[in-house]
């Protein structure tokens, strides 16, 4: 990740090597090829722009500290204000827990839930999965194909169109498990009627987390619809997909900004 | 979809009008000052000069009447996920039509600005592809194939295509190429069963190209008018998925090969096409979940970048969510609210 913006900053850099003082121009080619690193990894324009004026700000005002030369001082500077953008990577828990899975159309839900679904088995946990996607076609032989193939109970009807229903029935059905995940149908966050049926999906399996699945590759637009889910049903974990095409993951990280866990999943075939 | 992107141009717009009318007042004075000066030799023609100085006199634009501007609007298609290259493509066409260009002191500068905005883009966007016209003007059966990357919506596009075709009169097979993901076959073949349409399939695990070889020997039995081919989503970065997708072409000698990315895609999305159109090539684009997003700048880059029209726009789930692309229509969007 944010591969190409780790070269950049070495030659900006470079250029404040052997400066006495914090030289203006200097700072403002540093900042303008970060932003350009950052900007093509689909960070969101807004925090570029934030984390650019901090860094400038900061460089130039900040007296320089003794025994220090200008180029460690502004490194030091990038990497606070870097750290700062990226947040706490999460903690995921093992113990019992019902974990309801949101996210875009396509962004790799199912797949991702049978990822987690063997990582907490691999972790000695007993686990279940129910599926709620009552709108695509195929949804549930997927899950429960991938389910079979790891020896997981799934939960589902391809036949039912209620997905309150499903997991209104599917909970007690996994009792005696320690770990339930609820697969759900993907859904955007202009489509009111469906986050409503997540709001609810939500207060009926009193989820004890929800994971908000993201697309490495999804643009300017993942914070809008990160806020969105946020709202809806107050996301506590970012899932970062695909991360082995050549996509930087900015937006999903822009996404992950005001949420804590993340749990980079890395690639769609085998789980 | 183009909502956002719209008002925020208008903006842009109005500045770029303001840099050029405060460039215009700038100038406009001196000429004044000097003609007052001159009145008192009193020729009669002087009032001609003066009318010569003041109304018809040009004005030439310069870069750094609308630098602010310029910069403002690299923001706005920043952040309408318009790829970082195409941003800068557009700036420099800008500037291109605008810096330089002479203009008389009593011209409304909104026009100018206007044309030259749509310019820009129009250059971008390309044109569309007419899939109706390309069906009826070649040999039957036309064969489709189509890739992208997982997630995207090939199986979903298909289904719509196909539901699109029929409703223009064209009889269609469907070809169940994606044989990896599981459930994959499940849902192409659920969706034929809504839309009426013939499906051609394997079993899951088997090789794509045998079944749409298959399919296309359904079609040439039957005279069916046209073969859709689904196939597995693939990452551009794996060279053996890559290579079965070349054999897939080779065996069934797609007419067309049409690559499927989402519109809420970032930079990223320009890589990937990149990929595609240098391995198994690419004749025209569909853009899918466009109803995601108020932007729609992902659309305008990745018809530029891959130097490939768009065919459709993808707007939503059901089978009628589908619009064909047009360019014209899109500037039209982007700046109709101008009379």
């Amino acid at each position: 990740m944010l591969d190409k913006l780790g070269s950049s900053l070495k030659d900006a850099l470079k250029k404040l090597a052997g400066k006495t003082v914090v030289d203006r121009a200097a700072v403002e080619e540093l900042v303008k090829d970060l932003q350009r690193a950052l900007l093509q990894s689909d960070v969101n324009v807004k925090l570029v722009m934030g984390l650019s004026n901090a860094i400038k700000k900061r460089s130039l005002e900040e007296e320089l500290p003794k025994g220090v030369n200008v180029r460690e001082h502004v490194l030091r500077i990038v990497y606070q204000e870097l750290v700062n953008l990226m947040g706490d990577g999460g903690e995921v828990k093992l113990g019992a827990q019902t974990i309801l899975m949101a996210g875009l159309q396509g962004s790799g839900k199912t797949t991702t839930t049978a990822k987690l679904a063997r990582y907490f088995q691999r972790k000695g946990l007993r686990v279940g999965v129910i599926c709620a996607d009552t709108f695509r076609p195929g949804a549930y032989e997927q899950i429960s194909t991938l389910c079979s193939k790891i020896n997981i109970p799934c939960f589902g009807d391809p036949k039912e169109k209620d997905a309150l229903k499903l997991v209104r029935d599917g909970l007690p059905s996994m009792s005696g498990l320690e770990v339930v995940i609820i697969d759900t149908q993907g859904r955007h966050a202009l489509e009111n009627d469906l986050i409503q049926e997540i709001i609810d999906i939500n207060t009926i399996s009193k989820a004890t987390h929800r994971w908000l699945v993201i697309d490495a590759a999804l643009g300017q637009q993942a914070s809008e619809q990160a806020r969105r889910f946020h709202e809806a049903i107050a996301i506590d974990g970012v899932i970062i997909t695909k991360m082995d095409g050549t996509a930087k993951g900015g937006g999903a990280l822009s996404a992950g900004l005001t949420l804590t866990a993340s749990f980079p999943g890395s690639s769609a075939w085998g789980i | 979809m183009f909502e956002k992107l719209k008002s925020r141009l208008k903006e842009v717009r109005n500045k770029l009008d303001s840099g050029i009318n405060e460039a215009a007042t700038r100038e406009g004075q001196p000429a004044e000052v000097p003609a007052a000066e001159k009145r008192p030799a009193g020729s009669t023609g002087l009032v001609d000069r003066v009318k010569v100085l003041i109304v018809d006199r040009e004005l030439v634009i310069s870069e750094s009447d609308i630098s602010e501007a310029l910069s403002e609007l690299e923001i706005v298609l920043l952040e309408n996920d318009v790829a970082f290259p195409v941003t800068e493509e557009i700036i420099a066409n800008l500037v291109k039509e605008l810096v330089g260009k002479r203009r008389k002191i009593g011209e409304p500068v909104d026009a100018i600005v206007l044309s030259a905005l749509k310019k820009a883009l129009g250059d971008v966007l390309g044109e569309g592809f007419d899939i109706i016209n390309y069906i009826k003007t070649h040999e039957h059966p036309v064969k489709i194939l189509f890739t992208g990357v997982n997630g995207t919506g090939k199986t979903t596009t298909v289904a719509k295509i196909g539901y699109f075709l029929k409703k223009n009169g064209f009889s269609v097979v469907i070809g169940a190429g994606d044989t990896f993901r599981a459930g994959a076959i499940e849902q192409i073949d659920v969706h034929a069963q809504r839309i009426g349409i013939k499906i051609i399939q394997h079993q899951q695990g088997g090789d794509p190209s045998a079944v749409l070889f298959d399919t296309v020997q359904y079609a040439v039995a039957h005279n069916v008018d046209v073969v859709l081919a689904d196939t597995a989503g693939r990452f551009h970065n794996r060279a053996n998925l890559m290579n079965q997708l070349e054999k897939i072409r080779r065996v069934m000698k797609p007419d067309l090969i049409v690559y499927v990315d989402e519109a809420v895609a970032g930079n990223d999305a320009v890589i990937r096409a990149d990929e595609f159109e240098k391995t198994v090539g690419a004749d025209a684009v569909v853009l899918t979940k466009a109803d995601m997003d108020p932007r729609g700048g992902a659309a305008i880059s990745i018809a530029h970048t891959i130097g490939k029209p768009l065919m459709f726009l993808g707007t939503g789930q059901g089978y009628d969510d589908i619009s064909p692309f047009s360019p014209e229509k899109v500037i039209e969007e982007l700046f109709g609210d101008v009379a």
